[in-house]
């Protein structure tokens, strides 16, 4: 298998060794270039077409997060030096917001084409700026918030924390947000496409689920270790997740995940999968585990396409182009590859 | 990275703990400045009582949560699961993290916090916990705050500060009231937090056989016990003990009477294997591992030190020799 894998990483990747932990992968909206943000601060960029990879100094501690900006190229950055920064595709700097001495934990942003949004989180406070760095919105949760997403048309946006989860509408003028209650250490969240579920991964090895229209609440436990990787399918039949030694796909059609057991991908070795994302179009998802290896399964037919294989340490990121005819990942280690799938 | 990282790379991690004004920060300050040639992540709260002079500061807010598993002693710190998590990623450029608590902090769950995120399980190690006590006001915060006496009972080494300001009397009292509540921390006498950083940093853990060949004998016979009083006590086994068995029996001690049981330590010679295994708990939380060898020709005893509240002594020394090999 590692052999079929390996072919594909050689003749279809585009890779290099970074010498720093690879933090997060992003295409740019416009699927022009890959970003990779790494733990010494710098963001390396590699652009679709040619083979140079560009470095960018971005921030003087550790990047902890990154996202696509709102515009077509570009991306959003939040470091453990307190800033949220914006990289243009030429790879300018420019600083977005400082937060002092407080890190910039997580970062997001929204676009329908016309409205531009990006969001920091540091501490306690989720703050949403305009395309021209004007700061619309602080809100406060009672804890640091711990992950956020919006909506998939940008009319709400919703925040992890102790205790549960925050959903706050972005236009409102009072503000105060509708609570999701559940006890215990909430450390990321993701949104259904539909808008009506939203899903954390919990400190505690597990997931847990509401369902906005009808406040039903969602159990989904068994992971041996904590859940990472968080994506819904496109379709929004199925929500995958990291932290067994399996890609574990919980069913969200013919009433929801509750008292079903989910279907597992890629498993059976005891090589825990450490991150996950959906395809942008297909019911794909892509898969990588704490040894280096690398798959891409068909949640239909449950057949699997190993893309790279074992050796190079944990995976700690994958990201799909906006059309999904490339994939990248990186890991611990400092190793990075973008991936062209598309059929030649 | 210098030699503070262990074979498996994991980075040692000092909380230093203590009460508003008994020296906490000057100690940090001291620990900083002092010319070792090491880089420290320093950990501080914004209710610090001084600045702290360093490179790389990271200022939270203590967010404590409780487990989902209904139980109240079973906490931890959220926030330093985000913050040890943040600073691996920028790992080979610092030497060791140092996590300084507010005064009025229960140190169990920054302990507990290493025992159940996996990720700070395999990047970290909790090498030391440090309290700061001066020798003036210590008599006095014992009586007004109970987490004075928790922050004692937690401690791997104790800085009693401001000895100067006491008399010997005074001194040797305070000292006894230390050690009533803990007789197997590491106590250093000082003035201005001059403690040396080589008794404070990289305490390799700990070197549990080494505390109790020097841990004084307490006279206990006299005193008045009051059950909720926090005591230390530990007990020797000679012949080997069998893994199952302890297993078993620390684990149903923990789960019945893991409220009460703030710290337990122990060094495990078990049968079957030339290696030190070294357990630990936080209330209910436990963790084991081998650790080096035993030399050659030392004697293979078993120990193991209890410090919490109720403790039953005879039953405690009963269960613990019962897990030695038939
Ligand atoms: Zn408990």
């Amino acid at each position: 298998m590692s052999e079929t894998a390996e072919k594909i990483l050689q003749t279809r990747g585009k890779t290099t060794e970074l010498d720093a932990y690879v933090v997060k992968a992003s295409f740019d909206r416009a699927g022009t270039a890959c970003a990779f943000a790494l733990g010494d601060g710098t963001v390396a960029i590699k652009p679709l077409a040619g083979e140079a990879w560009h470095r960018v100094p971005t921030h003087e501690g550790a990047i902890l997060a990154l996202a696509t900006d709102a515009a077509p190229q570009g991306w959003i950055t939040g470091g453990d030096d307190g800033h949220f920064m914006r990289i243009g595709p030429d790879g300018a700097i420019t600083l977005i917001a400082p937060f002092g001495m407080r890190w910039v934990d997580t970062v997001t942003s929204f676009t329908d084409g016309r409205t531009r949004l990006v969001a920091c989180s540091s501490g306690k406070k989720l703050m949403v700026f305009d395309a021209a760095n004007t700061k619309l919105k602080t809100l406060e949760h009672p804890s640091t918030v711990t992950g956020m997403v919006f909506d998939g048309k940008g009319k709400r946006i919703a925040a992890s924390h102790y205790d549960g989860a925050s959903v706050w509408l972005v236009a409102s003028r009072s503000d105060s947000p509708r609570k999701l209650d559940w006890k215990g250490s909430h450390i990321g969240i993701v949104m259904s496409p539909d808008g009506d579920s939203v899903v954390t991964a919990m400190q505690e090895n597990a997931l847990h689920g509401w369902r906005l229209s009808d406040n039903q609440h969602m159990r989904m436990t068994g992971y041996p270790s904590k859940t990472l990787g968080l994506s819904f399918s496109k379709s929004g039949k199925w929500l995958a997740s990291s932290g067994a030694d399996s890609v574990v796909l919980w069913p969200f059609f013919g009433g929801g995940p509750m008292g079903k057991p989910p279907t597992e991908l890629a498993g059976g070795d005891g090589i825990t999968c450490t991150y996950v994302a959906c395809h942008p179009k297909d019911d794909l998802v892509a898969a990588a585990f704490e040894d280096g290896l690398v798959v891409i399964a068909d949640i239909g037919s449950a057949r699997i396409l190993p893309v790279a294989g074992p050796g190079r340490g944990p995976v700690t990121t994958l990201a799909w182009s906006p059309d999904g005819s490339h994939l990248a990942f990186g890991t611990e280690g400092g190793f990075a590859a973008v991936i062209d799938l598309s059929k030649t | 990275m210098a030699e503070a990282v262990n074979p498996e790379g994991q980075v040692p991690v000092t909380v230093l703990t203590g009460y508003l004004g008994a020296g906490k920060t000057t100690l940090l300050n001291r620990i900083l400045s002092e010319n070792h040639g090491k880089k420290y992540a320093v950990v501080i709260n914004e209710f610090g009582e001084l600045g702290v002079d360093n490179d790389l500061v990271v200022d939270t807010d203590e967010e404590v949560f409780e487990m989902n598993n209904g139980c109240i002693c079973c906490t931890v710190r959220g926030d330093l699961i985000r913050i040890v998590t943040g600073l691996m990623k920028r790992r080979g450029k610092f030497d060791g993290i140092i996590i300084e608590t507010t005064g009025l902090a229960n140190p169990a769950p920054v302990a507990q916090t290493f025992f159940v995120d996996d990720t700070v399980k395999e990047k970290t190690r909790l090498d030391a916990i440090i309290t700061v006590v001066d020798a003036l006001n210590l008599p006095q915060r014992l009586i007004d705050s109970a987490e004075a006496e928790e922050q004692i009972a937690f401690a791997d080494v104790i800085v009693l500060n401001k000895v100067d300001l006491v008399t010997t009397e005074a001194l040797s009292a305070v000292e006894a009231q230390i050690r009533k509540i803990n007789k197997y921390a590491k106590i250093h006498h000082a003035t201005k937090g001059s403690v040396p950083i080589t008794e404070l940093l990289n305490q390799g853990a700990f070197d549990l056989n080494r505390v109790l060949v020097h841990a004084p004998e307490f006279l206990t016979s006299d005193e008045h016990e009051h059950n909720d009083e926090i005591r230390s006590m530990s007990f020797e086994a000679e012949k080997p003990i069998d893994a199952e068995r302890f297993n078993a029996w620390i684990g149903a001690l923990l789960a019945e009477k893991g409220g009460d049981m703030l710290r337990t330590k122990g060094i495990l010679s078990y049968e079957g294997d030339d290696r030190r295994f070294a357990f630990q708990a936080v209330h209910m939380m436990a963790d084991g591992d081998f650790i080096g060898a035993w030399k050659a020709g030392e004697p293979r005893t078993s120990r193991i030190v209890f410090i919490g509240r109720n403790l039953n002594r005879p039953q405690l020394r009963r269960g613990f020799e019962s897990c030695q090999v038939a």
